[in-house]
């Protein structure tokens, strides 16, 4: 056989066994055999062939293995479904070629298969292939069956595969899509609503490794949501597509520095991120997902559109998120709206109680008067009666509302037989109902259990709603049913009327909600029926539900739990007394009956009204009490019905029976005990009591008669006569406690708190406003003292210590007033003003207490906030300066909380500045915890109250330096409240201002001052004089004082002092113009009185200078001569050295500028050697209530006690002696002169210059008066000092300059003598005769001193002038 | 220029020289007065010296530093002006009073 032929044979052979293998036939067949240890297909094994001719026969996709190397084989199904691109090259080549990548996963499988020769299955397995560029994620379900040779050994193996990964990932992705749109709460928040959509995002980290959620935000995004990631995955996100609402592919890379990505549930993160727009209905994207792809599956058309329904699902959740927040927001608005109102109306409302009060009582008093009389008159009564009745019954219902939201309803549930009491309410309405022509159907078998619930509120519910039913129905009936539904018990209420549209019903229940045009009775209505008794349900922890159909009627469905596991544990109180309708009903059925036709005037002879009498029978025997409730009831009256005397005392205690008909036999309390305890008690002594006895008998009955019973009737006793007593007992109890009844009306109507105390301080009586504001009730009477309202005195000792005193006050005092800090029952604290009379029991004589009150919590509050705010005026108004203020403040504040330290800090840039009450620490001296503290408080905004740390609390204000941090360090437990708070926002509002203010102030009055200062006197005073000015010190200002030297011509010189009428910058100008005037005038006429003639005429052209006082002299001041002219001011003092005094009183005449006839008059005066002149304003001597000349003289004194100091101390001792405490309030110039002035000298250190000086000083000496001896003492010492200064001072460099200083005061010479050498100390052996000149000083001086300083030596003489 | 003094001597009553000073004494001309003591006392070789003060308004420790190395010989006369100063410096145990 030819190669060519054995090739033709081979490709006729390959060509028959692939024959029907189509395409992949084709392909198989060209594969190079006999390259594969299979060989050439015609040497094949049948068994071989046969499995590649099924192989390829087959449509299922398949793919086989055969031989050593497992070659590899597969059909059209497969390729297509799975080999991709892998296809042809697969073909032919080892399994492990082809299968390279999964060959771990199916390797281990192949083997067990050709070991074992079992098949094997698996079931959606994930395989990453690579068979289209890139690692797949990919599912496959498959079987390996082993393949057998001819002679049966296994050879290979058959895969029969289906490939899944469509199914699998469309389904994963169906149940995320799924997932996010289950959430089952329908509405939830925004920021729920994302968390729960992450929440399923998350369970899906194949299709999203991470998922990123950015809603757009003002201007920015932020990212609201993310999974697969702890938060933000730092890459710059391209917004701009998304933010049009259009999707972006953003390839991804991990090495570009900004921190790995997130990898999901894969080994590699992804290489893409789809960011999609959170699209929102016609606007703008609420924000963009950032999904995360899954690198193992290409982003195709399923992929695409699954990440934009994810990312739609939260679009719409957010949409509806923000949707529902807005409805919310509107809902808590209106809710807030109608708790206004309620709270509007019941505050009103309880205004109306006592003018009803007093409508009600003498309405029914003239009915019984009157209206038998004229039925004309009573019919009017009766309106009036009826429509008070309905007012009253309006006023209670916003009442129980108001109770309800502030948490006071009382409700008292008791186990009752409720279809029995509901059909008892129902029947009240019977009548009504059937004068309307209607049907009235009530169908209430006895339930198994009973009910609790509070028979008052019970009540208004049916009342309520019958009388609801026969408002809106006017053809059919009305039908109420009591059945029991498992664990509840179903009472409906059902009307044939009008019934509510639709679009009504969902308010039907709201407040104040009336459904308009509805056909009633009657459009009377406020809209709160059906709302007081849907909150009345609820507060038995039931339902209430409408149904209603148009035309056909309304069917109202209360549903109350049996049990008592859903009402609060300490308002359950036992079984009462049989039910009774008490006197509610009454304004209901009055209400109802006017809406009907004839219904305006019921029918006199059965009035409903009041007659129905509240008895209580206490009786151990059943029977005996059954009998009684019958008889008593077929009569009219309401009975409650008790066992023994202790429940009978009890129940009279709390229920206020018209009369008690008691046995005298009964166990625990017997009747005459009973009758004892109640006539004991002053809140039932006045309740008639019939006794019933078995005994008996004249004793008995005196017996029964003696211990306080109204009545006493012996069994047996006919019904007929029973009820005559007690109706003969009523009446007389009535008329008797008519006025008893009154009382409590009106004190139960009182706004004010009402209590009774006997003399230890017991409470033994109380009125309803007591309970609304303390929340203690009268069921707890007797309240012994200590009272259960009292501030606790570990928590509250200041509290407590001021209720204490005032109940001294209350229990020793025959009336009084105070006002105290108490707590309410639920613990809130709150502040009553209490007054009280002590007032004498006109029946026992015992002393009481009688006294009311009232909750001024708030106005405590405002007095408090007031007050503090006055005493911080105060302080500001006090302070002269910053620092001052701040001081007081904190002081202020400091005492107000009773805190520990009161700190301010103010940040002015650099180290912050401290202040505090008593602590004197720096910044860096404070405790870091303050420090923080400060500077937390800083940081907050300002005015706003910091109170977040323990133990203290801060605000931050403006200082006029920058922003000051104020931290109050409370004392220990004390709390910071929200009245705290309030108070220390507005103080430290005031305070800001208060500083700012007070900054003003500070920079105002320097300006002034400094004006002043530039604008008064000369710079320069001659010799001999001293001078002050001091503004007037509160408030602090300049004024028009003045004082001026002018040194003339001839050596004389002109003084003056005067007097501005007037303070303030304005007194000051007119001040300098006199001023500068008067200084011209004097160095022109030198003549004291001519110069004040001309300052007149000055005076009468300058507005404001008009009455200016002025002292002027000229004084020659070689002689002390002095000729003086005073225009209206004080006279001058000259103080002389031996302790007299004179006053230059002459030469006096009127003020600047007023009209005087005769000229001005001068005087002459010579100032004495060595005698002080003081001039001076009236600030310095004029104080209230003291003539001037006392100040005058006390002036004159303080100059003769400084006659020894030098002038400028004595002008300081002069302004400080005279000061008042605190301080001027005029501004105050003072001028002193002491003649002579002192003699200063200044000469070169030549001995020649000694003759001169000595000579000058002689002459001074003189006018000084010092006697000779003296003198020539002066003289000497003066002269040695001299020619030490010559010969030691300046013997080396050229002649320096001596300056001597003589001054005198009344008792002293003081001498200085100045050069500027240095001395040697003195040394006799060299120089013997020369240390002389020390000795002699010495000798001759008083006292001598040599200082000797760098800048020369300076000699001190003094010495002492004899009398 | 000096301060203004001047001298007579002449012969006194018990045969001692007299020498009168007018005017001041001090640092400035204490060496005239020192020439002066000095004439009057070789002028009369051994006996006493009369120094009459009584004309001087004004001595210092420079004046009177002339006279103390000459007490042996030397009496003063002075008035109530300049006794006192030289009863200071000790001198008034040879110093007559003239009122």
């Amino acid at each position: 056989m030819t190669r060519g032929d054995f090739e033709a044979m081979s490709k006729a052979s390959a060509a028959e066994v692939f024959a029907g293998g189509g395409e992949v036939g084709h392909d198989l067949a060209a594969v190079r055999w006999e390259s594969t240890p299979l060989g050439s297909p015609d040497q094949w094994p049948q068994s071989l062939r046969t499995a590649v001719s099924i192989l390829l026969s087959s449509r299922f996709p398949m793919w086989m293995a055969w031989g050593p190397q497992l070659t590899f084989f597969c059909n059209a199904a497969y390729r297509r479904d799975t080999l991709g691109r892998k296809y042809p090259w697969a073909l032919g080549r080892p399994a492990s070629d082809v299968w390279a990548e999964i060959w771990p996963d199916i390797g281990p499988r192949i083997e067990t298969v050709l070991s074992t020769g079992q098949a094997t299955w698996d079931e959606a397995l994930l395989l990453f292939l690579e068979r289209s560029g890139y690692v797949e994620e990919t599912y496959h379900t498959f079987s390996y069956s082993p393949l057998r040779d001819d002679d049966g050994s296994t050879v290979g193996m058959l895969c029969v595969v289906s490939e899944e990964t469509d199914r699998v990932i469309g389904e994963r992705r169906m149940a995320t899509l799924r997932d996010l749109g289950s959430d089952p709460s329908a509405i939830r928040t925004e920021q729920q609503m994302l968390s729960f959509a992450a929440a399923q995002l998350r369970r899906n980290l194949r299709d999203l490794p991470f998922t990123l959620t950015y809603l757009f935000d003002g201007d920015g995004t932020r990212l609201a949501a993310s999974t697969g990631t702890d938060g933000e995955i730092a890459r710059a996100w391209p917004a701009e597509a998304v933010s049009r609402g259009e999707s972006e592919l953003v390839a991804l890379t991990s090495d570009d520095g900004e921190g790995p990505l997130p990898t999901g549930d894969w080994p590699e993160p992804p290489a893409q991120a789809l960011l999609v727009p959170l699209l929102q209905q016609g606007g703008s994207p609420y924000g963009f997902m950032v999904a995360g792809l899954n690198r193992y599956r290409a982003l195709d058309d399923g992929y695409r559109g699954f990440v934009e329904l994810a990312a739609g699902h939260v679009a719409a959740g957010i949409a509806s998120a923000r949707s529902y927040e807005a409805q919310q927001r509107r809902a808590e608005e209106l809710a807030e709206l109608d708790r206004a109102k309620t709270a509007f109306f019941s505050n009103i409302s309880h205004e109306f109680r006592t003018p009803l009060t007093l409508i009600m009582g003498p309405v029914e008093d003239l009915i019984d008067r009157w209206g038998g009389a004229d039925a004309g008159v009573r019919a009017e009564l009766e309106v009036i009666q009826r429509n008070a009745l309905r007012l009253g019954k309006l006023v209670n219902t916003l009442l129980d509302f108001s109770r309800i939201e502030a948490g006071r309803m009382q409700a008292r549930y008791e186990p009752v037989d409720l279809a029995a009491a509901t059909a008892e309410l129902a029947s009240v309405f019977q009548s009504a109902v059937e004068r309307a022509g209607l049907s009235f159907e009530v169908d209430a078998p006895p339930l198994p259990r009973p009910v609790h619930v509070d028979r008052a509120m019970w009540e208004k519910v049916i009342l309520n709603l019958l009388s609801n039913a026969l408002k809106f129905t006017f053809s059919g009936g009305v039908r109420v049913a009591v059945r029991a539904e498992g664990d509840t018990a179903v009472v409906t209420v059902a009307d044939t009327g009008v019934g509510v549209p639709e679009q009504e019903m969902p308010r039907l229940f709201e407040r104040f909600h009336r459904i308009e045009n509805a056909q009633s009775r009657s459009n009377e209505g406020s809209g709160i029926g059906l709302a007081l008794v849907k909150e009345l349900v609820e507060q038995h922890g039931g339902t209430i539900g409408a149904e209603s159909a148009l035309g056909r009627g309304t069917t109202f469905t209360i549903r109350l739990p049996f049990g008592t596991g859903h009402l609060p544990a300490d308002a359950l109180v036992p079984a009462g007394s049989a039910a009774t309708v008490s006197a509610t009903a009454d304004p209901y059925v009055q209400e109802a009956l006017r809406w009907l036709p004839g219904g305006e005037t019921p029918a006199p002879a059965q009035p409903v009204r009041t007659e129905r009498s509240r008895l209580l029978v206490a009786d151990d025997n059943a029977d005996m009490r059954d009998y009684l409730t019958r008889l008593l009831r077929a009569a009219g009256h309401a009975v409650r019905t008790v066992a023994d005397g202790q429940a009978a005392l009890e129940a009279a205690r709390a229920h206020h029976p018209d009369l008690i008909v008691s046995d005298v036999m009964m166990p625990r309390l017997d009747g005459l005990q009973l009758v004892a305890a109640l006539r004991a008690d002053p809140r039932t002594a006045g309740t008639p009591v019939l006794l019933l006895s078995a005994r008996a008998g004249q004793e008995s009955s005196i017996e029964g008669l003696e211990a306080g019973a109204d009545d006493y009737l012996v069994k047996p006793f006919s019904s007929a006569e029973l009820l005559a007593r007690v109706r003969a007992n009523v009446e007389l109890a009535r008329l008797r406690n008519h006025h008893a009844r009154w009382r409590t009306a009106l004190i139960d109507s009182l706004q004010e708190a009402f209590f009774v105390c006997d003399q230890d301080g017991t409470v033994i009586e109380i009125n309803s406003t007591f309970t609304d504001i303390l929340g203690y009730g009268p069921e707890g009477l007797p309240y012994a003292p200590v009272h259960p309202w009292w501030p606790d005195e570990a928590s509250d000792p200041d509290g407590h210590r001021l209720v204490t005193d005032a109940f001294a006050q209350l229990v020793e005092e025959s009336h009084g007033s105070y006002t105290i800090p108490v707590k309410h029952r639920d613990g809130h604290r709150l502040w009553a003003a209490a007054s009280f009379n002590q007032v004498e029991d006109p029946d026992t004589g015992r002393r009481v207490i009688v006294g009311t009150f009232r909750d001024v919590t708030a106005e405590h509050y405002a007095v408090q906030r007031e007050s503090a705010l006055a005493a911080l005026s105060v302080r500001l108004s006090q302070a002269e300066s910053l620092p001052g203020a701040l001081h007081g403040v904190l002081e202020e504040l400091r005492d107000l909380w009773k805190a520990n330290e009161v700190y301010a800090a103010v940040f002015a840039g650099g180290v912050p500045v401290v202040t505090a009450v008593d602590t004197a620490l720096r910044w860096e001296g404070l405790p870091e915890h303050l420090r923080e503290a400060l500077r937390a408080v800083r940081e907050k905004p300002l005015l706003t109250p910091v109170a977040e740390r323990p133990g203290g609390a801060g605000i931050a204000l403006e200082h006029p330096d920058g922003t000051m941090a104020l931290w109050v360090e409370l004392a220990e437990k004390r709390p910071f409240t929200e009245q705290d708070r309030t108070l220390l926002a507005l103080l430290a509002g005031h305070l800001g201002q208060g500083l700012q203010r007070i900054h003003q102030i500070d920079l105002q009055r320097e300006t002034a001052l400094a004006l002043q200062r530039a604008i008064l006197g000369p710079a320069q005073l001659p010799n001999g004089f001293a001078v002050r000015y001091a503004p007037a010190t509160r408030p602090l200002k300049v004024g028009g004082d003045w004082y001026d030297t002018v040194t003339l011509a001839d050596g004389r010189i002109g003084i003056v002092v005067g007097d501005c009428v007037g303070h303030g910058l304005q007194a000051a100008t007119v001040m300098g113009q006199l001023r500068s005037a008067c200084r011209a005038l004097l160095l022109q006429n030198t003549d004291a009185a001519q110069t004040l003639t001309a300052l007149d005429n000055f005076a009468a052209q300058l507005p404001g200078a008009t009455c200016a006082t002025v002292f002027c002299g000229i004084l020659d001041p070689d002689t002390g001569d002095l000729t003086y002219s005073s225009a209206g001011h004080p006279p001058a003092v000259v103080a002389h050295p031996d302790g007299t005094t004179d006053l230059l009183d002459q030469g006096r005449s009127r003020p600047l500028g007023v009209h005087t006839p005769a000229g001005r008059p001068e005087a002459h005066y010579t100032v004495p050697s060595r005698a002080t002149l003081l001039l001076y304003t009236d600030g310095l001597v004029e104080r209230r209530r003291q003539p001037l000349t006392t100040g005058i003289e006390r002036v004159a004194a303080a100059v003769q006690r400084g006659r020894g100091s030098s002038l400028e101390e004595l002008a300081t001792e002069v302004m400080a002696g005279m000061a008042p405490e605190t301080g001027y309030d005029d501004d105050v110039a003072l001028l002193l002169y002491r003649q002579p002035g002192p003699l200063e000298l200044e000469f070169e250190a030549e001995s020649t210059r000694l003759a001169p000086v000595r000579s000058a000083l002689r002459g001074w000496l003189a006018r000084a008066g010092i006697d000779t001896t003296t003198a020539q003492n002066v003289l000497v010492a003066a002269g040695e000092a001299c020619a030490n200064a010559i010969e030691h001072g300046h013997r080396h460099g050229p002649a320096g300059r001596i300056r001597l200083r003589a001054a005198a005061t009344a008792d002293y010479l003081r001498l200085t003598v100045a050069d500027s050498g240095r001395w040697k100390t003195p040394q006799p052996g060299a120089n013997p005769h020369r240390g002389r000149g020390l000795s002699l000083m010495r000798a001759l001086m008083t006292e001598v001193t040599v200082t000797t300083g760098a800048a020369g030596t300076v000699v001190g003489l003094q010495a002492r002038i004899p009398r | 220029m000096s301060t203004a003094l001047s001298f007579a001597t002449a012969p006194g009553e018990d045969g001692a020289t007299v020498l009168t000073a007018t005017g001041e004494i001090d640092m400035s001309n204490a060496s005239e007065f020192r020439a002066a003591l000095d004439g009057a006392l070789s002028a009369d070789g051994h006996g006493p010296v009369v120094v009459d003060l009584t004309g001087v308004g004004y001595i210092d420790s420079a004046g009177l530093a002339v006279l103390f190395p000459h007490l042996e010989r030397v009496r003063l006369i002075a008035g109530e002006l300049l006794f006192p100063v030289l009863t200071v410096v000790g001198l008034d145990d040879v110093t007559t009073l003239r009122t």
